[in-house]
């Protein structure tokens, strides 16, 4: 595959605009409006509000490839530019372990850390039979065909594999047989889910807020080891003897070829804005619930998730 | 006539190419009833019906430009995507003078309001994009600004 | 009432003091935009949809700027419709037969002022018809599920390729190019590029911004490199601009009149503003008879086409809004401003982003207002704007659509495509093949498809699911009666052509 990158005329266009100030840049790695451009809008506010960047930072959209192209010009391009920071998330681990990025692996970029995450949930219309997710599995055990899955994202993707990790923890042998209808976004999953087009929705707590305030949800489990807090009542899947837990968490990574003390700089930095009450805010209003983890540890974690991910996927047949 | 039974057939090879590359497309394996083929060969389908139809029962021709204005639409064509390369390397003042005096002249000749147009303009919209819309761009090549 | 709860939220957004500012530059700007000729609502749209994403407008402020122009475009087509009997954009043409000659008997400026008023009656009408209507239909969202999405998408391009053209086969290739446009790019269900050719940068598809302001704005420059310009100068004289109460009077039932049909059809998918004024215009005609004088300079042959296609501009957005389905080609245009927004238009639209919805409304109301205001006493400075000659305007068309664009993604890759879009626009039209629909199919095309593979994975690929509930089957019908219905209808109800003089 060829790889070309023109999309990074206008950043270059823009920085060089801007001249000697060396205002720091966040590329979301998507268009406007969807998580990875909150994460970077966000972030980029809070550091400069709080004195962490002297300039306020510049956010790029970079759309691209589910955020392969960013990737790639970051790897390509930009390998040892200290002042770029990255949006990252579940999805950018994801199709990393699926190998989604044109071959390039998770090594090639440093993971500064997560500041928050969007928990993972199953939810069923208020009218639902299924009052449990034991309900819910063991109709899908009894017979596969009988239980459609609408989610946020594509086949494969992040919440098509929550309902098949815990199917997969109850024992269900055939996952292929599980139907799963990739919609656009959360809200769309619902709107099937209570219209009775789907069974069951899958995909973040924060798509399904309004929904389960209007009383047209019922979440049958968050995906959490712990109940979240401000949704006390929904049980998680872990008690209900399902062990899964899977989340959105929203992160950032920068450049491979960035000093150590670069490199710490920008997890401290983060860990700045995840102590602020600015986010603290931000947080709420989205839904998010606290997770931090920055520096050292995140790169861990990130390659544990790489490899569970990796071999989910090649267990259940999304990749070869 | 002939323009549209040429347009019929020209639909019709386009339709025909779309769908045999469309036979190229990989699948994954957890692929969904219909696959990823199924609806661009739906389009190539409808396509070639639609162009055969054009074909077979045309409209009467338009009015098709003189010889001489087909030249000057392929100097507009020419320019414009000179201008669409100029853009980033040469800055934003020159190529839009240019561009903009030489699409202003071809559709009123007169070379000294055509110029006036293509200048101010060029001025104009850098002074409004850069100053009054905030966006990035460059006036002249980065090489000349040391 | 639910509706007045919302409204009040609604005006609150609205009368913040920059989303008012908004809503004044976005009705100058439009009717600008609607009183140049050769630069019609789709174009203007079109080319000021980049430059707002640009500036990092938040959803409702862009909405609220675009809205405003879309509005102000309609207000302003008839100015020069009037004027210069050149339609400023397409649904002014119905303006031209009576407001010239209103215009050339020395009452050009009871002409201005009496559309204006019509076209306020009319949007205004049409806004209040939005704001019952469209919730209401917003709650027939849970009804929906693939087939029937399906069988809607269908149903918008049968009406929209019915009604646009004089040649269904010729809109169906139009469709169908716009269609395979959209398939390029990632698959939506299996994530795996198709007719990509291994390009990464057309992964992401082609950019429906890009095939716009090509087929629109571009390929209008090439049209008048043809032409080398009309003559727009104005032939007759306004001097002194007087309110004509009594003709305002004596048309009130004509403007209400005017405004149901035009309303009515804005809200079929497909049909338009096009289509509302020339039936009000028509149907005054009728009721009128011989002795009307219709096309004479008769003052109700000026406010009928003038209410009628502002109602429908207003009515075009009750399915744009409720359904995701454009009724224009001008509401297709704000649809690619929504998805380019991540504002996922349709039944979810009014209960997850109510403060869209809501404020969009309330800043359409203070636009009428804004509206009467600029197109009755202010409106000679419009009339001045068309003195602007199109070898000064079409350059800087071009110049801002290209900045534009290339402020999107600042690739020479995007605009070289713009330019290639461009050529094939002006190509389509002199083969008289509507551009509408290609838009209209990149827009929706992976919508359609997704509908279609979504469906079949409901049903384990039992093609009878796509008939199997009663919305559906009607759906189907109504799309095949709309494709079909004006191949027959065309004979009986010919477009008069433009009044040469």
């Amino acid at each position: 595959m060829t790889i070309s990158i023109r999309t990074l005329g206008f950043s270059a266009f823009l920085i060089g605009a801007a001249g000697a100030v060396s205002a720091a840049e966040c590329i979301a790695p998507a268009n406007p409006g969807g998580g990875w451009d909150f994460t970077c809008r966000q972030i980029g506010k809070i550091l400069h509000e709080i004195g962490q960047e002297s300039a306020p930072v510049q956010v790029t959209n970079m759309a691209g490839g589910g955020g392969g192209l960013a990737y790639s010009h970051v790897v390509n391009e930009r390998n040892d530019d200290a002042d770029l920071i990255v949006a990252a998330s579940s999805a950018t681990a994801t199709r990393l372990a699926q190998n989604a990025y044109a071959g390039m692996t998770a090594d090639q970029v440093r993971f500064v850390g997560a500041i928050g995450i969007d928990p993972g949930v199953i939810a069923v219309a208020a009218d639902s039979p299924y009052m449990s997710l034991k309900d819910l599995v063991d109709a899908a055990l009894a017979d596969p065909g009988s239980v459609a899955f609408g989610g946020g994202s594509a086949v494969g993707g992040f919440d098509h594999l929550k309902p098949l990790m815990i199917l997969k923890a109850a024992g269900l042998e055939d996952i292929t047989m599980i139907k799963y209808i990739g919609l656009d976004g959360g809200a769309d999953a619902v709107t099937q889910t209570v219209g009775g087009f789907t069974q069951a929705m899958t995909g973040d707590i924060s798509e399904i807020v309004g929904f389960l305030k209007a009383g047209e949800v019922r979440a049958l489990a968050v995906l959490t080891e712990e109940r979240v807090p401000g949704f006390d009542d929904i049980p998680t899947a872990k008690e209900q003897g399902y062990d899964v837990v899977a989340g959105n968490w929203r992160g950032l990574y920068v450049p491979r070829g960035i000093s150590d003390d670069q490199f710490h700089a920008w997890a401290d930095k983060l860990q700045a804005v995840a102590d602020s009450d600015a986010w603290a805010e931000a947080m709420a209003a989205n839904g998010l619930a606290p997770f931090t983890m920055v520096g050292d540890d995140f790169q861990g974690y990130i390659d544990g998730l790489i490899a569970d991910i990796n071999q989910m996927s090649r267990d259940i047949g999304v990749i070869q | 006539m002939i323009s549209d039974r040429i347009f019929g057939l020209v639909t019709v090879i386009v339709a025909l190419a779309y769908g045999v590359s469309a036979t190229s497309i990989q699948t994954s394996f957890l692929a969904d009833p219909v696959g990823p083929h199924l609806f661009p060969y739906l389009i190539a389908g409808v396509m070639v019906l639609s162009g055969l139809i054009v074909m077979l029962r045309p409209d009467p021709d338009p009015e098709w430009p003189p010889m001489r204005s087909v030249g000057a639409l392929a100097v507009a064509v020419v320019v414009l995507v000179g201008y669409a390369y100029a853009l980033r390397p040469m800055g934003f003042l020159i190529p839009t003078a240019l561009a903009a005096g030489i699409l202003s002249y071809q559709i009123s000749p007169r070379v000294v309001p055509a110029a006036v147009t293509g200048v101010s303009l060029s001025v104009g919209l850098f002074l409004l994009f850069k100053y009054a819309l905030g966006l990035g761009l460059f006036a002249v090549p980065r090489d000349w600004l040391g | 009432m639910d509706v007045f709860a919302n409204l009040a939220m609604g005006f609150g957004i609205a009368f913040s003091p920059f989303t008012l500012m908004l809503a004044v530059v976005g009705c100058f700007l439009g009717t600008i935009i609607g009183a140049l000729p050769g630069l019609g609502p789709s174009n203007g749209v079109a080319i000021l949809i980049p430059i707002t994403f640009t500036l990092g407008l938040d959803a409702t402020s862009a909405l609220v700027l675009m809205t405003s122009v879309y509005y102000g475009a309609m207000y302003g087509g008839r100015i020069s419709s009037i004027l210069l009997n050149i339609p400023g954009d397409e649904p002014a043409l119905m303006t031209t037969l009576d407001g010239y000659p209103m215009a050339k008997a020395g009452r050009a400026g009871d002409a201005l002022v009496l559309s204006g008023v019509a076209s306020f009656v009319g949007a205004l009408l049409a806004t209040m018809g939005l704001m019952f209507l469209a919730p209401l239909l917003s709650r027939i969202a849970y009804q929906f599920g693939p087939a029937e999405y399906f069988a809607l998408y269908l149903l918008a391009f049968c009406t929209l390729g019915g009604i646009a053209s004089n040649n269904q086969a010729k809109a169906a290739i139009a469709s169908c190019i716009g269609l395979g446009i959209a398939m390029i790019g990632l698959d939506n269900q299996s994530g795996m590029p198709r007719l990509t050719f291994g390009h990464l940068h057309l992964m992401d598809g082609v950019d429906f911004l890009v095939a716009i302001v090509g087929l629109f704005a571009v390929a209008e420059v090439f049209f008048f490199i043809e032409s080398h310009g009309k003559d727009t100068s104005i032939g007759v004289k306004l001097e002194k601009v007087t309110i004509p109460w009594r003709d305002i009077f004596a048309t009130r039932w004509t403007m209400l009149r005017s405004t149901v049909i035009g309303f009515i059809a804005g809200v079929l998918p497909g049909a338009g503003a096009s289509l509302g004024s020339f039936l009000a215009y028509m149907s005054e005609k009728t009721i009128a008879g011989e002795k009307g004088g219709f096309g004479t300079g008769v003052a109700k042959g000026v406010a009928a086409p003038e209410a009628g296609n502002n109602a429908a501009a207003g009515g075009a957005l009750v399915p744009m809004l409720t359904l995701g389905v454009p009724g224009s080609g001008t509401t297709a245009v704000l649809l690619a401003l929504l998805m380019t927004l991540n504002i996922t238009p349709g039944p979810t639209l009014f209960t997850d982003r109510p403060e869209v919805v809501w404020g969009l409304i309330a800043s359409l109301l203070i636009a009428n207002f804004v509206l009467l205001l600029m197109n009755v006493p202010l409106v000679k400075i419009f009339v001045r704007v068309l003195q602007v000659p199109p070898w000064v305007l079409l350059p800087g068309v071009t110049m801002i659509s290209f900045v534009g664009i290339f402020s999107l993604s600042g690739s020479y890759f995007d605009l070289l495509l713009m330019v290639g879009f461009g050529v094939l626009g002006y190509v389509l039209r002199k083969l008289d093949v509507p551009t509408v629909p290609i838009i209209l199919g990149i827009l929706l095309g992976n919508h359609m498809e997704d509908s279609l593979r979504r469906a079949m994975v409901l049903s384990g690929g039992d093609w009878t699911y796509l008939f199997s509930s009663a919305i559906a089957i009607g759906l189907w019908i109504a799309a095949v009666a709309g494709f079909v219905a004006p191949m027959f209808l065309r004979k009986v109800l010919k477009k008069p052509q433009r009044v040469t003089d």
